[in-house]
């Protein structure tokens, strides 16, 4: 595909983007994904939250992740790709449901830990290692939005660390059963190599394998996002060696 | 926060053992993680708590509790190129040992090696200290020449000693405890500055020294060799070795090529520790962390801190470098015994090397000290 680039680039960077411009798309498409996604559960948990500052602070933060969604088609249109996002995709729909799993239960503490420790964790990662390769404002543009989610975390760190002081057990137990199940999609969904069919968020065939073209793999992707997700259950208390094997028993 | 008597701070010794804690770690419904998923994901692990270690000593029936901590630094990224990387790890596992509020903190192998042993380069800890365990490193290391040399019928007195690593930590300390007792002692490093400083001390005590910066230049004059050098991967040959030569592999990681060939040579790895009040690891890595061929084996340096911590010596026993004196490993070696820490059963990579010539484990590990006394006295 030859793609129609913006004249501010300065022409090797043209070059670049244009050539691997399929990749960056499908990379485009999977985090604009995750935006709409976490979009659709902020709004979800504004419906469960009682208090009405509660209420606006999810429906606000429901309106940021909508912003970096159209930041990422923004940036796919500078570089003349359209992005498509898919809620409906395979691993988006089983971590969109997980999450309404703790809607219907309105379990606002599990909600949190699913968006905020999981698939935050997640975000931050690999949009901070696509920040350091990704070339001008597309690289700067996930760098941003890195920070901003890292941002949220430490926010509901700080709420969750508190209510994990109540009854850690309890928190544990609530914090292994989410684990088990979602993070188990997220490890599929980070596998090296998609063993299971396409995801149905790239475009043709999956990016994994010519994600090296843009100096990144999907190995590193999948550590950092492990690496980050321990650094958060560190951060919330958890003693390292039950996460370690609870990263351990995760599928590759 | 519970208070903790020690920490252990480890690094996976190969792929092999990281593998195994790993799929340990999986338990046994899941298949292991296949060896490029290792090789993948470990360097992503950040340093944490692997289980929990409880020591037993003979005295009184104590028992120290403590932890052990893995740097993750993976087994192909100790070398200097990685320096910045590796000592983040370190100082980060030392961050989670003063965290979890032990009073003393093993710093094993490359830990204590990548800041040299320089504690200041360690995180602020107000009731913590650090030990880098060489000092019973070097006590384990003498003890298994002589027992070897008895196991051999050989003569300390009538053998040339080579040291490869001798202006290491380790080695220097190697070097005071071995060579007033050696009728010739050759060191060997990379830097010709520092072996000469080392030979300068020891020629002032009287004994005779040579240096070299080349291995080959001494192997075939050597009768003993201690291979004690920071060497990131086990990459020694030892070409040209005399027949019949007593070598010592003390290195963690392990110096010795496995293809190093060396006809003849009665080979051991040194500077293990036995402890016979057991360990007990929760969860159950037992011969998994420690993976020697006898139960209760560890490294020198990581026992150093459960015997301090038994002893309820919370202080920074070994640090720096280079200033490791046959006093003080009398000193640590009595402490070790007084709480059942005794000379590991010597063994190679193809097994116990006394099969047949001694009976009974625990018997033949104490006997390390016993007769003839600790590692640094004359030999009668
Ligand atoms: N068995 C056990 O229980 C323990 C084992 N150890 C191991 O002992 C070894 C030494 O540790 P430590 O004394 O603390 O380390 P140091 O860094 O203090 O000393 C390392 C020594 O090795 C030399 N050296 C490094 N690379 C080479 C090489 N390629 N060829 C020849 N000499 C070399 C260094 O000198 P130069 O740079 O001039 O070459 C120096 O003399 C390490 O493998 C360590 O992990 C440590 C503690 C416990
Ligand atoms: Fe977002
Ligand atoms: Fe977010």
């Amino acid at each position: 595909m030859e793609a129609a680039v913006d004249f501010a680039q300065s022409p090797t960077e043209c070059t670049t983007i244009s050539l691997s411009a399929p990749i960056w798309q499908d990379v485009l498409a999977q985090a604009m994904t995750g935006e709409l996604l976490a979009a659709m559960n902020y709004t979800s948990l504004s419906e469960v939250c009682d208090d009405p500052a509660e209420v606006a602070e999810a429906l606000e933060h429901a309106q940021n992740e909508r912003g970096h969604a159209a930041a990422f088609a923004a940036e796919g249109r500078r570089i003349g790709v359209n992005v498509a996002s898919n809620v409906d995709a395979k691993h988006w729909k089983r971590l969109r449901g997980a999450f309404l799993g703790c809607i219907a239960e309105r379990d606002f503490i599990g909600c949190l830990i699913v968006q905020e420790i999981m698939l935050e964790s997640f975000a931050v990662a690999s949009y901070s290692r696509v920040g350091k390769v990704a070339p001008g404002s597309l690289g700067e543009t996930f760098a941003r939005i890195a920070a901003e989610e890292e941002e949220h975390i430490e926010h509901a760190l700080a709420f969750l660390r508190t209510e994990r002081a109540r009854d850690a057990q309890r928190f544990d137990d609530k914090l292994h059963r989410l684990h088990l199940e979602v993070m188990t999609i997220l490890a599929q969904m980070l596998a090296k190599e998609c063993k299971d069919g396409h995801c149905e968020v790239c475009q043709t065939s999956c990016v994994k394998p010519s994600l090296f073209e843009v100096r990144l793999s999907a190995a590193e992707l999948r550590g950092a996002s492990l690496q980050q997700y321990l650094k958060t259950l560190d951060m919330l208390g958890i003693p390292g060696e039950v996460s370690l094997s609870w990263v351990a028993q995760l599928p590759v | 926060m519970t208070s903790l008597d020690f920490a252990l701070i480890g690094h996976p010794e190969s792929w092999r053992a990281a593998a195994d804690v790993l799929a340990f770690l999986r338990g046994p419904e899941l298949t292991p993680l296949p060896d490029d998923e290792v090789r993948d994901i470990l360097p992503w692990i950040p340093p944490r708590t692997v289980c929990h270690v409880d020591a037993g000593s003979p005295i009184a029936g104590a028992t120290a509790r403590g932890l052990y901590i893995d740097s993750f630094i993976p087994p192909d990224r100790l070398e200097a190129a990685n320096l910045r990387e590796n000592i983040a790890r370190v100082r980060a596992a030392a961050a989670s040992a003063i965290h979890s509020g032990a009073k003393i903190v093993s710093l094993g192998g490359f830990s204590s090696i990548l800041i040299e042993g320089n504690f200041d380069q360690l995180p602020e800890r107000r009731d913590t200290v650090f030990t880098t365990g060489n000092t019973l490193t070097v006590a384990f290391i003498v003890q298994g020449i002589r027992k070897m040399c008895a196991l051999e019928g050989r003569n300390l007195r009538n053998e040339t000693l080579l040291i490869v690593g001798a202006t290491g930590d380790v080695g220097s300390g190697c070097a005071r405890c071995l060579a007033p007792l050696v009728k010739r002692v050759l060191i060997c490093a990379r830097n010709v500055e520092r072996l000469r400083r080392l030979a300068a001390e020891l020629q002032a005590d009287g004994v005779q020294v040579e240096v070299a910066t080349d291995v080959e230049q001494f192997s075939a004059e050597a009768g003993i060799v201690i291979c004690a050098a920071s060497m990131a991967s086990p990459a020694l040959l030892l070409g040209g070795l005399a027949p019949h030569a007593i070598v010592c592999d003390a290195g963690y990681p392990k110096n010795l090529s496995p293809g190093a060939d060396m006809p003849g040579a009665r080979v051991f790895f040194g500077g293990l520790g036995q402890i016979t009040g057991g360990l007990r690891f929760a969860p159950d890595l037992r011969g998994i962390l420690n993976r020697h061929p006898f139960p209760n084996v560890v490294h020198g340096c990581l026992l150093e801190g459960i015997a301090l911590a038994l002893e309820g010596r919370f202080e920074p026993f070994s640090q720096g470098r280079g200033s490791i004196t046959p006093e003080r490993v009398a000193e640590i070696e009595s402490i070790a015994a007084r709480h059942g820490i005794y000379l590991a059963p010597l063994y190679n990579a193809q097994g116990p090397v006394e099969a047949g010539r001694e009976s009974g484990r625990l018997a033949c590990s104490r006997r390390g000290v016993s007769p003839g006394g600790g590692s640094c006295q004359q030999q009668g």
